[in-house]
């Protein structure tokens, strides 16, 4: 019963949304009336309300084990732990486009309260939103309904969530990369709302700003916490596999990056005002392109979910639909957005606009890597793999160029142009020390290779620069903003990190008996397989391996285990970690052999968690500078 | 300037999405292109190990597949490689565009179920044989290609492509 009543909900949320859009059509044709705007904020609210309890309704019934809903039934387990029957909603398709619409709700309704009645975009704002709401809930319910029951017997046991997403970084990682999508829902539909209204001296920049920044802070994090966990569940080792959903959620990523910077320079000094309406709408475009390419089954990938033609028309038909209304009032009033100003040579959003550009061949580079193998395959049926050396070889210089952008823009001003020599003096420090750094990883390292090489100095560059430009700040006593300070580096360890790991990192498989023992290398001097065991768990068998490992002098003990579900017969490989300061010891226990011993893959990766932490800084910085906004 | 710009805001994601439209609809049919049996072109290339490779090697029917250890649809179609090897189906692999080290270590994890490979970093066999990416696989008869599939290799293509063309050339030349 109570999954109809959920279900009824979101129907009669649907009607609502589509009296609001009615009504404001036929309030459009008679004389305007005060009370549309209150009336269509009630509604508003209400309709949000309603999806808001259908979605408690459900988690109640996913929690309670309520087998003769198909979705639960395919989904989850008794024997699963409440947490995981909660999360078990959101990993296939439909429960998990519930909780996209639930957060892309739950972002409108904070935003459309947060204007005020007589804020001149609320109404267009309101309007656009419910449009996106509803064409999303129809969407729901015409192709992917979460309420469906198996009728008439209930099944007596869920099929069970996947075991590699039985993981709490995966509990998260999906609700936290839909928060960041879906909050760009905002910037989108005030700025379509900006263009239809039409009065371009109206300040719009300061209302979405905060919200644009804390929805880059939920991407970020979602992006991190999916890398996170594919680091230490999938048990390869990687952090990034240039997997096509990882590209579409990187696109976004890029776009709202440039768009939080093209928002300050349109806010301060009036310039690249086209570019940041254009960024803006440009960011929830890719977020749905994203939507689509994982949800319409067109490409294999960890991610994707089951394959349905009519859910991928919907999503692109849809998709494309809104994006058209709003790329087409853009060009529309592309004459009257003029800037009257002119961009100064060497000022800083002179430098922030050639990141504009460098970030949009970036997302460019992207799409077309992710689209080729598609149209190929559409042309003549043939699959092949755009791998890692196509993006980190169109990757590298473009990192190398947006360094020095960001190095020069430093001690840059706010439309006012540097003089050359003043530049050179302020780079001049940076590129000698980050020269420095570069040739002493190399005499330390002894390893070359001119990608990775690329990415250090990048780092260093940036590194560096803002680190001079800090104790410099700090010496005179100048302003120094923080936030940007923290994300900066934050960005520049990211390019270190990611480069560091790529040259030092290595593998070694291993073939042992239990009981044996060898020698890996000059660090690694014993590595021992001390014990195995067999555990049985509340919904898995466990193979537990016991290492024992000296690295650089210190004894480490690890536990590989490998899982057998019972819902599924799945196995699984539990990776057992050891991290230090610089790196991670990293084991995998993999199949036993013919003759009874065991092989292990044993990764020492460097740099890996820093990778991590890089993000975790940039996440910060950009909080801080929301904090530092409001007092 | 401005109208070009109008335009082209509003004509590209129309092209984006007719494109994407059209791949949606596209039923994936598998080609059974016809291919023009030609020799294998010339090359001075070692194998992985740093063998050197006879001609005679091609003897006889064999596969030559493109691989390489950044591919993930090489790691997919990796089992069924590994079942065609098992049924003594004579397989060379083209390690395309790779680091030997690389290479090699994604075979001692993943396992080797080629005879041997050969080592095309700079992907120059690859292109005289018109790779266009990795995979590919080259169905090699007597020192002569009469086949040819981009893409993953599966256990469907394989009966669908490769064995018809098997039986003919085994009917040929009994």
């Amino acid at each position: 019963m109570l999954v109809e009543i959920a279900h009824f909900l979101t129907v009669t949320s649907a009607v609502i949304l589509l009296l609001i859009l009615f009504l404001n059509v036929f309030f459009s044709f008679a004389k305007p009336h005060a009370n549309q705007i209150v009336l269509s904020n009630k509604l508003f609210n209400q309709a949000c309300f309603l999806i808001f309890i259908s979605f408690g309704l459900y988690v109640y019934l996913a929690a309670i084990d309520d087998f003769s809903i198909t979705y639960i039934a395919n989904h989850s387990n008794s024997q699963l732990p409440v947490f995981y029957k909660i999360t078990s909603i959101w990993s296939a398709h439909e429960g998990s486009m519930f909780l996209w619409i639930v957060f892309l709700t739950l972002w409108s309704v904070l935003f459309v309260n947060f204007l005020s009645l007589a804020h001149p975009l609320k109404k267009g704002t309101l309007l656009m939103l419910t449009l996106i709401i509803l064409g999303f809930l129809l969407f729901l319910l015409v192709t992917s309904n979460p309420f469906d029951r198996i009728l008439p017997f209930a099944a007596g046991e869920g099929a069970d969530i996947n075991p590699v997403l039985q993981d709490p970084a995966l509990a998260i990682h999906p609700p936290m990369l839909y928060l960041g999508y879906v909050g760009f829902v905002i910037s989108f539909s005030f700025i379509t709302a900006y263009l239809f209204y039409g009065d371009f001296n109206y300040p719009w920049e300061k209302d979405i700003q905060t919200w644009s920044l804390v929805a880059w802070i939920f991407l970020t994090i979602g992006i991190t916490l999916g890398s996170w966990w594919a680091y230490y569940e999938l048990g390869w080792g990687g952090y990034w596999f240039w997997d096509p959903v990882e590209n579409v959620a990187l696109m976004p990523w890029l776009a709202a990056t440039a768009f939080m910077h093209s928002l300050f320079a349109s806010s301060k000094s009036g310039v690249l005002k086209t570019w940041t309406l254009f960024l803006g709408i440009m960011i929830f475009t890719l977020s749905l392109f994203g939507a689509f390419i994982v949800r319409s089954g067109i490409i294999d990938s960890v991610h994707s979910f089951a394959n349905d033609p009519q859910r991928g028309m919907y999503l692109l038909g849809f998709s494309g639909f809104i994006t058209i209304i709003a790329l087409a009032v853009l060009a529309y009033r592309l004459p009257q957005l003029q800037s009257s100003k002119l961009i100064v040579a060497g000022s800083k959003e002179s430098f922030l606009s050639m990141n504009n550009i460098l970030m949009l061949t970036a997302i460019f580079s992207i799409f077309l890597g992710v689209t080729y193998p598609l149209i190929l395959e559409s042309l003549n049926g043939n699959k092949v793999s755009i791998g890692p050396p196509y993006y980190n070889t169109i990757f590298s210089p473009l990192i190398l160029i947006t360094s020095i952008f960001m190095m020069a823009s430093i001690d840059g001003l706010w439309q006012r142009g540097m003089q050359l020599r003043k530049l050179y003096i302020s780079i001049a420090p940076t590129l000698f020390v980050s020269g420095l750094g570069v040739y002493g990883i190399w005499h330390f390292t002894q390893i070359f290779s001119i990608l990775a090489y690329v990415g250090i100095l990048s780092g260093l560059l940036i590194i560096v620069s803002y680190s001079l430009k800090t104790v410099s700040a700090l010496r005179d006593k100048t302003y120094l903003n923080k936030g940007s300070l923290l994300a900066h580096v934050g960005l520049g360890l990211l390019f270190f990190s990611i480069s560091m790991n790529s040259i030092l990192s290595y593998q070694k498989n291993i073939n042992l008996f239990v009981g044996g023992e060898q020698v890996i290398n000059s660090k690694i001097p014993q590595f021992q397989f001390v014990d195995l065991q067999k555990i049985k768990a509340s919904n898995h068998d466990v193979i537990s391996a016991t290492i024992f490992l000296i690295h650089d002098d210190k004894p480490i003990y690890l536990n590989p285990e490998k899982r057998k579900y019972f819902a599924r017969g799945q196995i699984t490989s539990e990776t057992a970690i050891h991290a230090s300061f610089l790196k991670d010891t990293y084991l995998t226990i993999g199949d036993q052999l013919e003759d009874g011993s065991w092989t292990f893959s044993l990764q020492i990766n460097y740099f890996v968690k820093w990778i991590w932490f890089s993000s975790a800084l940039m996440a910060a910085g950009i909080a801080m500078t929301i904090f530092k906004k409001k007092i | 300037m401005n109208r070009v710009f109008s335009l082209l805001l509003i004509l590209l994601p129309v092209l984006i999405l007719i494109i994407y439209g059209k791949i949606l609809l596209t039923s994936q049919e598998d080609v059974t292109a016809l291919y023009d049996p030609k020799p294998i072109p010339q090359f001075q290339l070692l194998t992985l190990q740093g063998q050197e490779i006879l001609p005679t090697e091609f003897d006889g029917i064999s596969l030559l597949n493109v691989w390489a250890s950044w591919c993930i649809t090489c790691l997919v179609e990796h089992p069924f490689l590994t079942k065609l090897s098992q049924n003594n189906i004579n397989l060379i692999g083209l390690n395309y565009k790779d680091s030997k080290s690389n290479a090699q270590q994604w075979l001692k994890k993943r396992g080797d179920p080629y005879k041997f490979s050969i080592h095309d970093p700079r992907g120059d066999l690859a292109f005289d044989l018109g790779v266009t990416g990795a995979p590919e696989t080259f169905l090699v008869a007597n020192q002569e290609i009469i086949g040819h599939i981009q893409g993953e290799l599966n256990q469907e293509k394989w009966e669908s492509i490769f064995v018809p063309l098997i039986r003919s050339i085994e009917a040929q030349n009994p």
